[in-house]
């Protein structure tokens, strides 16, 4: 980005100062190169790229807040936007005045380095990556429909000020591969819709080992399909994997615990949570329950420096030994709820607000051996991944449906259940562990919040983890 | 000041001067508003707008896009993808481009919303209705759209489209458990009924009042068509002829055969007055009204050209956007303004003639463990009303609706004769005009 872009964004700034009764104003400026490719059975279905730069102004008054944004960089353009923003704020008549918490100015860089820049990968290396990783799959002999390969990526170069001092200039290469497929055999299908994201450059792509992975993964289903036996409804100990323990931290710990839900701002979209301000100390899970958010998980999907709103990222300890910790702060609800921030505030692109979001969510280790976990279970079931999920719009009440499962017998492994259903309450789950592995292991995903809808790029994440006595069918 | 439609016509030429075969510009101008609101007051009002443009190159087999968001390099961002479309990989399933001599019905925005000035005055307008209604607490979105489009291809397409929208969605709670949702969606001003959606959302809230733990079973379910349109949303996509082929479809091989019960019929019409009108798809094809279901039979997927000749048919109109968004894959041709026909009940009759039953105002998050077979579950949220013997008893919480999607639509034994337009988040989209349905014996289940 050129000196002359950050010259616009100090000068509205400026601009700011000019404008009666603004306590913040912010100026992000975001230039980005993206390309998305994607091969259908073999064969290149679409290539595209694109590079976009943009900007946005937002303004807080205790009247309200204003966001404006457009496609392009340009002094006229932020002036526009200022003065949009803050007729916006100013018209926000708000009863509760806004108020933000303190946060010292910052003057950093940060960016995340690439051992092979995803920019020097040619569209035809990327093409042949994918086309092998279909040759792979087709080479189980496995019956596989769809064999639909989606590769993203993209270069993320920002400038970030604000009117209390804070310049942040960053850079943030990110990749992600979205695969479905569809597993046929003996007149059933399985389906397996999967995602692998990460922070850095085409040498994480590599490091995922798809050309194993996905083969395995369709061998997996078959099995599945061709000898899983259904789960009898009734109570079993239940031992998640990690892919089942994050998609957990992610729905009924890491959502609950963001402020605005809390606070109600998200209440008529993305809903409200079960967790209100005054719980921070309550009980939510037993004692092997910790839940962190730690944006700062070095190449992680959901990774990031400062916020946002240039606050430092940090650990957050939602769930801490079952008890309700730390809920994800932005600066405003932070000053409402009188702490600070925990720099929880993102958002997708430019043209968006920033709003309260989690990074990676994940179980924290507790220290049994994978093996231990099965060590004295019955009867039970083990769900390694699953596939259909869901919860209440207050983060109460979910449901997970295995994609691979097999049934334990007596401490050990016995042969594959099939479409495994969990549906129990948050506290339910959190309440019903009782042992958790050391090895932690991660899964990216897009998580969706927002008006209009802003999908996050986030990990989730755990170790192995063990339920006594829940209901399964 | 050149339009968009001549931007993009100077682009396909020059492309085709670089030596492209194939090409498609699509230009587009839009500018939104967003007033947010929630524990009864604005929360935030956001704006963005965007100038940028799709183009699509192909030579030969080989086929490449670009968002070139810059207008003013657009000469340059066209010719360098050109250079690269020549050595790109061949896509062997492209069939082409829309070509012809095309006439479109472009449509006429309502200056009133372009040129609305305050539109926080309806949320206003809808918190307090919601109010006096017996909520205590009201949240959701008012948007303003205004989008201009230009689009040119070397198959003869050449159109201007114009649209402009409100979408005012409403939820009230009268108490933490208890909450309504009601949303208005219309190109006119004047149709936006602010008062009203507030007034209804509150209403239902009170209605959900004291909800008591729902039970499992077989229920009849009635559902409102913000409800209908989340379903919608899963169901036209798996309609698209992409998604058949990528085996995420329950409609895969069933063209000609039962998917509904003979009372659903339903299509795909971006020609009638509605938020998401449009003139043309994004090959540049004039849209048209596409009977999709006819009296529960499936009669066609949706189609671009290359799907379509792929299938053997001719393409629908319904080419997606170049350029994915969140919820599409690339290439997928989409529904625009998916509508179910209505019928001729009244929704107090379905309530009075149903015996054991559940009405349900609104769902989310419905996921699949199985596309390809349809199995699913949906969480309804906001007012559940529990029907027992032709009358509401009470409201319920915490349950879910784990099923089939196509038992779903064959189960459907009655249709309202009234259809409201409804469009809400990501869940009842793309904006869809819908009546409410009961569908019998649905299976409904809760946490242990």
């Amino acid at each position: 980005m050129e000196m002359s872009d950050e010259d616009v964004a100090l000068a509205v700034l400026r601009e700011a100062e000019s404008k009666e009764g603004i306590l913040l104003a912010e100026v992000r400026l975001e230039e980005r190169d993206k390309r998305h490719m994607a091969v259908k059975e073999g064969h290149i279905s679409s290539a595209i790229s694109s590079h976009d730069r943009g900007m946005n102004v937002r303004v807080v008054m205790r009247s309200g807040t204003g966001f404006a944004s457009c496609n392009s960089i340009s002094k006229v353009d932020g002036s526009a936007l200022l003065r949009k923003a803050h007729r916006q704020a100013k018209g926000g008549r708000r009863r509760t005045p806004v108020s933000l918490s303190p946060e010292p100015a910052v003057k950093t860089t940060w960016e995340v380095h690439q051992k092979r820049p995803l920019a020097d990968v040619s569209t035809e290396e990327k093409l042949r990556y994918i086309q092998g990783l279909d040759r792979a799959v087709m080479k189980t002999k496995v019956k596989v429909q769809g064999r639909f390969y989606e590769l993203k990526d993209y270069e993320i170069e920002s400038f970030f000020a604000n009117s209390e001092g804070s310049r942040i200039s960053s850079f943030l290469p990110r990749v992600v591969l979205e695969a479905m497929n569809l597993v046929s055999s003996k007149g059933e299908s399985a389906q397996s819709i999967r995602d692998w994201g990460a922070s850095g450059g085409w040498e994480k792509v590599t490091d995922w080992a798809l050309d194993d992975v996905l083969p395995q993964e369709m061998k997996m289903l078959k099995v599945q399909l061709d000898k899983g036996k259904s789960v009898r409804p009734g109570t079993y100990d239940l031992v998640c994997g990690p892919e089942v323990a994050g998609i957990a931290a992610h729905e009924s710990c890491g959502h609950p615990m963001e402020a605005d839900r809390i606070l109600g701002r998200e209440m008529s979209q993305a809903g409200k949570s079960f967790v209100s301000p005054d719980m921070i100390g309550d009980r939510v899970g037993s004692e092997y329950a910790t839940v962190i958010d730690d944006p700062t998980l070095p190449g992680s999907y959901g990774y990031y420096a400062y916020d946002e709103e240039g606050v430092k990222a940090r650990p957050r300890f939602l769930y801490k030994e079952g008890l309700i910790n730390e809920f994800l702060h932005n600066r405003e609800t932070a000053s409402k709820l009188g702490v600070q921030s925990n720099g929880s505030s993102r958002s997708e692109f430019y043209l968006r607000e920033p709003i309260v979001r989690m990074a990676n969510t994940f179980v924290a280790p507790g220290d049994f051996e994978d093996d231990e976990i099965f060590g004295d279970v019955k009867e039970g079931v083990l769900m390694h991944s699953f596939t259909e999920w869901n919860i209440d719009d207050k983060r109460y009440n979910q449901k997970y449906v295995s994609r691979e499962a097999y049934f334990i017998e007596d401490g050990e492994i016995a042969g594959p259940a099939k479409n495994c259903v969990l549906e129990i309450t948050t506290p339910g789950f959190w309440g019903a562990i009782d042992a958790v592995s050391k090895k932690l292991d991660f899964v990216s995903a897009e998580c969706g919040k927002g008006d209009p809808m802003q999908a996050m790029s986030v990990f989730t994440g755990g170790p192995m983890i063990r339920l006594r006595k829940v209901a399964l069918r | 000041m050149t339009s968009l439609k001549e931007t993009a016509s100077d682009l396909v030429h020059l492309a085709r001067d670089e030596g492209a075969k194939d090409v498609v510009v699509e230009a587009f101008d839009r500018s939104i508003q967003l007033v947010r609101f929630s524990n009864s007051e604005v929360d935030s009002t956001l704006s963005w707008s965007e100038k940028h443009a799709h183009v699509f190159a192909a030579v030969g087999k080989r086929t490449l896009v670009t968002d070139i968001r810059d207008l003013g390099a657009a000469a340059e961002g066209v010719k360098a993808l050109v250079r690269a479309v020549k050595n790109a990989p061949e896509n062997k399933e492209y069939g082409g481009i829309a070509s012809g001599r095309f006439k479109y019905k472009p449509g006429r925005p309502d200056p009133a919303i372009v040129s609305l000035k305050d539109p926080a005055k309806h949320v206003r307008d809808a918190i307090g209705s919601a109010h006096r209604a017996g909520a205590d607490n009201v949240g959701g979105t008012l948007y303003v759209r205004h989008e201009v489009t230009g689009i040119a291809s070397s198959g003869g397409a050449l159109a201007s489209d114009e649209s402009a929208s409100m979408e005012l969605s409403v939820r009230a709670f009268s108490q933490p458990e208890a909450s309504g949702h009601s949303v208005s969606v219309t190109p006119r001003l004047v149709a936006l009924r602010a008062k009203e959606t507030g007034a209804r959302a509150g209403e239902l809230s009170v209605m959900a009042k004291n909800p008591v733990q729902g039970e499992q079973g077989k229920f009849d379910i009635i559902v409102e068509p913000l409800f209908l349109g989340s379903i919608m949303h899963f169901s036209t996509r798996m309609m698209s002829a992409v998604i058949v082929d990528i085996g995420m479809s329950m409609y895969a091989r069933r063209i000609g055969k039962k998917v509904a019960s003979a009372g659903v019929t339903i299509a795909d019409d971006p020609l009638m007055r509605s938020s998401s009108r449009r003139a043309f798809d994004h090959e540049g094809a004039p849209t048209r009204r596409n009977i999709v279901v006819k009296d529960g039979v499936l009669r066609t997927y949706l189609h671009n050209t290359s799907t379509a000749k792929k299938y053997r048919t001719k393409t629908t109109g319904n080419t997606g956007p170049f350029v994915p968004t969140l919820f599409t894959v690339p290439s997928q041709p989409v529904a625009f303004h998916p509508v179910v026909e209505p019928g001729d009940w009244d929704p107090e009759e379905m309530i009075s003639e149903t015996e054991h039953g559940l009405y349900f105002n609104n769902t989310w998050y419905t996921r699949f463990q199985n596309y390809a077979t349809g199995e699913f579950s949906t969480i309804p949220r906001d007012t559940i009303l529990r029907i027992e013997g032709g009358e509401v008893v009470g409201a319920v919480k915490n349950i879910r609706i784990s099923d089939n999607m196509m038992s779903f639509w064959k189960s459907v034994d009655a249709l309202s004769k009234d259809s409201q337009e409804v469009f809400w988040w990501d869940e009842a989209s793309p904006p869809a005009t819908l009546p409410t349905v009961r569908a019998r014996q649905m299976n409904v289940t809760r946490s242990a």
